[in-house]
């Protein structure tokens, strides 16, 4: 179904290769995923299949990409879009109309298809993806969820014969990104559908993918099953880095596999000591925390405690008032009614200096924060603004990432390392509580795991607290004491985080899956259990 | 108010623009700015793009302060009732004609002002047809022969409310970097890259969606004109009208 033969890419105005002497084949029904860090050409690659790269961006392509028999170099991408539907990382991006329904009939409309054919394909696919009670609504009133099943629909109305998805799970709380992949799955099987997927959250999607295309970082990739490529690969889901750490024979890809396998360490495994947390000093306090957004309730009524030294995970489906809790906590919503306090002072009272002193806030897009030319003028200007002597900033960057060059332009940086620079800004400014919303949206696991370092170093060694938006369970599993969760603005569970993840299935970690009904939720807790 | 034409307010804002300009007067300029006014704060649709409005009426108060002072300073004067007298800056003999600074008179200052209210007024209206209809709406009933064009407007009318999303977001986030007052300037990079990397975004979305590739587009929903259309549109091509009639 789709060919490449000895393709190579370079971007105009760079000098790096971003994928060279590329040969593969992917054959019709098959299930294709894409792996490697970020920056390492995923999107390219995802984009050359219907010809956006080159055609939209400029570059140099040698060789040869067909789909279907058409060379996409002799067609412009709109005149593959029978045949290639895709659905691009951010879903909100890329919606030409207002309504569920028009959205879904745009494409059919540019290609001139007679409106009672029209018709019929648009219930057909409003039945399919279950959005058939959301056809009249507005797509900006749609959740996260919802929006992604709107964007595949109306890239299947046109009947492609490969769909092509980048990262279509990353805003995704855990219940929605399993709805959307099964409806993916269903679609594979049933239609026979070519699906190629980029996805950082291996544990999501590795039970689907027939192969995996693995891009190195210096031009060269691997296509291969996934056993062979997880064996060797530094990218892995925790499932196989159980397999590894546990030295299995083989790499069990499900859940199931890896279950038949360790039955004996579910069996002796020691059960963890429980450690009562010391709740000593209180960071954050909230009190009939009430919030609504023009006469919608986002907060209802929220009272917590978070004490100094304790990172806590606040989780909940898409739109259940995570990121409203936070910014009110940061005080950016003034007309909240009840009490929200950060080391003592009222949220509300909260300005300038005295504000980065005592609370660090990392927004969903670190880009936001940064506007400096450079990485270097960056933490001058931070430097300047805490009063701290020259070169703070930059040396705490430089133990975060080293080896960034410090005259690059912060729009340059790869993901990790813009967070990594936010952080760092934020950092420099020695706050008292750290406040994270969404920090994990397009990371890869290296730079993840250097996220769970640092975060640890905060809360653990200068007793502060860390509070993180997260729908990413095991980053939660990794890194949290305590998990808050949240539904429809409400508090409905709070507590350590084995316990909470552990109540529900949808929420547990792989680990924690393959090891049910023990108390076990990373790899380490199984080695410490098996020792 | 959903039933209405997509080119509707567009049509109204136009004709009324050119009432405006046609009048010259900065009563009509005053009254057509508050109609709009109304007109948005009553009938605009709760999404993004319906703070246009409120953002262009900033972005011409700003004009209006800029182009009243260069207008007072620089130029030939207006004689009159003498407000107040600039020491005036020496220039080079080959600029005779210009002058910088001198006597301020009241006829000077007014007709500045005047020529700003104008200004203000025609950008306000385009804020209005721009909060009043939704750019997708739009890009419905533009006919694919001109297809860059489509994609261009598509791109033009969703840029600005996509700025003004883009500012209050940015502004939000560097507050909690107690910047409380973020400069223009720090804003502006960060935003421009913002919006431009959106608008490509979703230059790309319409092309991979085979906009364009057929010369004929068929509609899932016919988009009609009603009378609320036609009456809306009447009623500024009567301002127009009279306009032209009234000031020879």
């Amino acid at each position: 179904m789709i060919n490449f033969s000895r393709v190579s890419l370079v971007y105009p105005t760079s000098t790096k290769t971003i994928l060279e002497d590329l040969s593969f084949e992917i054959s019709e029904g098959e299930m294709v995923l894409v792996i490697g860090s970020t920056g390492t050409g995923k999107s390219s690659l995802l984009r050359l299949i219907n010809g956006l790269v080159p055609h939209h961006t400029g570059g140099i392509l040698a060789g040869d990409i067909t789909v279907d028999g058409i060379s996409t170099r002799l067609v412009r991408p709109g005149e593959l879009s029978h045949l290639v539907g895709i659905v691009g990382q951010n879903p909100a991006q890329g919606f030409v109309t207002d309504i569920v329904e028009e959205e879904l009939a745009f494409g059919m409309e540019a290609l001139n298809i007679a409106p009672d054919l029209m018709r019929k394909r648009v219930e057909e696919i409003l039945d399919l993806l279950a959005l058939s009670h959301l056809r009249d609504r507005a797509i900006s009133t749609l959740s996260g969820g919802e929006q992604q099943r709107v964007a595949i629909g109306s890239a299947l109305v046109m009947n492609p014969k490969v769909l092509v998805l980048d990262e279509p799970t990353s805003a995704l709380d855990p219940i929605a990104a399993e709805e959307v992949l099964s409806i993916l799955h269903r679609l594979v099987h049933d239609l026979s559908l070519t699906v190629v997927i980029a996805e950082h959250r291996l544990e999501r999607v590795i039970g689907f993918a027939d192969r995996i295309i693995h891009i190195a970082g210096d031009g060269s990739a691997e296509i291969n099953l996934p056993e062979e490529i997880l064996k060797r690969s530094d990218i892995a889901p925790p499932i196989v880095h159980l397999a590894r750490a546990l030295g299995l024979s083989q790499v069990g890809l499900s859940v199931r596999d890896v279950r038949r396998m360790t039955e004996e360490i579910r069996t002796n495994g020691r059960d963890p000591e429980v450690i009562a947390p010391v709740q000593a000093d209180l960071a954050i306090s909230t009190l009939n925390l009430s919030l609504s957004y023009q006469g919608k309730p986002a907060l209802r009524d929220v009272t917590t405690n978070i004490y100094n030294g304790e990172i806590v995970a606040l989780m909940g489906r898409n739109g259940a008032g995570k990121s409203s809790l936070l910014t009110t906590l940061v005080g950016l919503n003034n007309e909240a009614k009840g009490t929200s306090e950060i080391c003592g002072r009222s949220s509300k009272d909260l300005k300038g200096k005295a504000r980065r002193e005592i609370v660090g806030f990392i927004p969903q897009e670190p880009s936001d924060l940064l506007y400096g030319q450079s990485v270097k003028g960056e933490c001058a200007q931070a430097d300047k603004d805490n009063e701290c002597a020259a070169g703070t900033a930059l040396a705490l960057l430089e133990r975060i990432v080293p080896a960034i060059d410090p005259n690059t332009h912060p729009r340059d940086l790869s993901e990790g390392q813009r967070l990594a620079l936010a952080l760092a800004i934020v950092l420099s400014a020695q706050p008292q509580v750290l406040i994270l919303d969404e920090p994990t949206r397009g990371l890869d696991y290296q730079a993840k795991t250097l996220l769970i370092t640092l975060l640890k170093s905060f809360a653990k060694e200068l007793n502060r607290s860390v509070l993180i938006a997260t729908h990413d369970v095991e980053l939660v599993a990794e890194l949290c004491d305590r998990v808050i969760f949240l539904a429809e603005g409400e508090v409905v569970a709070d507590g350590p985080t084995l316990e909470i993840l552990l109540s529900s299935p949808a929420f547990a970690p792989q680990v924690a899956k393959v090891m049910s009904p023990r108390p076990w939720l990373t790899v380490s807790d199984v080695l410490r259990a098996v020792e | 108010m959903k039933s209405l034409h997509p080119l509707t307010w567009w049509i109204w804002s136009l004709l009324t623009i050119g009432a405006v300009i046609r009048a010259d007067s900065s009563w009509l300029a005053g009254s057509a700015m508050a109609a709009a006014a109304i007109l948005v704060w009553r009938f605009a649709a709760a999404a993004p793009w319906a703070k246009s409005f409120w953002f262009s009426l900033k972005i011409g108060v700003f004009i209006l302060i800029i182009r009243t002072i260069v207008g007072v300073l620089i130029g030939v004067p207006i004689p009159g009732t003498k407000l107040a007298t600039l020491p005036i800056v020496p220039l080079p003999h080959w600029l005779a004609g210009i002058r910088i600074g001198g006597v301020i008179t009241q006829e000077r200052l007014l007709s500045s002002i005047h020529e700003g209210l104008i200004i203000i007024a025609v950008i306000s209206l385009f804020g209005a047809a721009v909060s009043l209809t939704s750019p997708h709406k739009l890009l419905r009933v533009t006919p694919v022969a001109i297809y860059e064009f489509g994609v261009a407007t598509v791109i033009a009318t969703s840029a600005l409310p996509n700025l003004v999303q883009s500012v209050s977001r940015i502004r939000r986030a560097r507050a909690l970097r107690g910047d409380e007052k973020p400069s223009w300037r720090s804003i502006a990079l960060p935003l421009l890259e913002d919006s431009l990397s959106r608008s490509l975004e979703l230059a790309a979305a319409m092309d991979a969606r085979g906009f364009g590739v057929s010369r004929k587009r068929s509609r899932y929903r016919p988009i009609t004109w009603h009378g609320v259309d036609s009456a809306i549109v009447l009623t500024s091509a009567a301002l127009l009208a009279v306009t032209l009639t009234v000031f020879r």
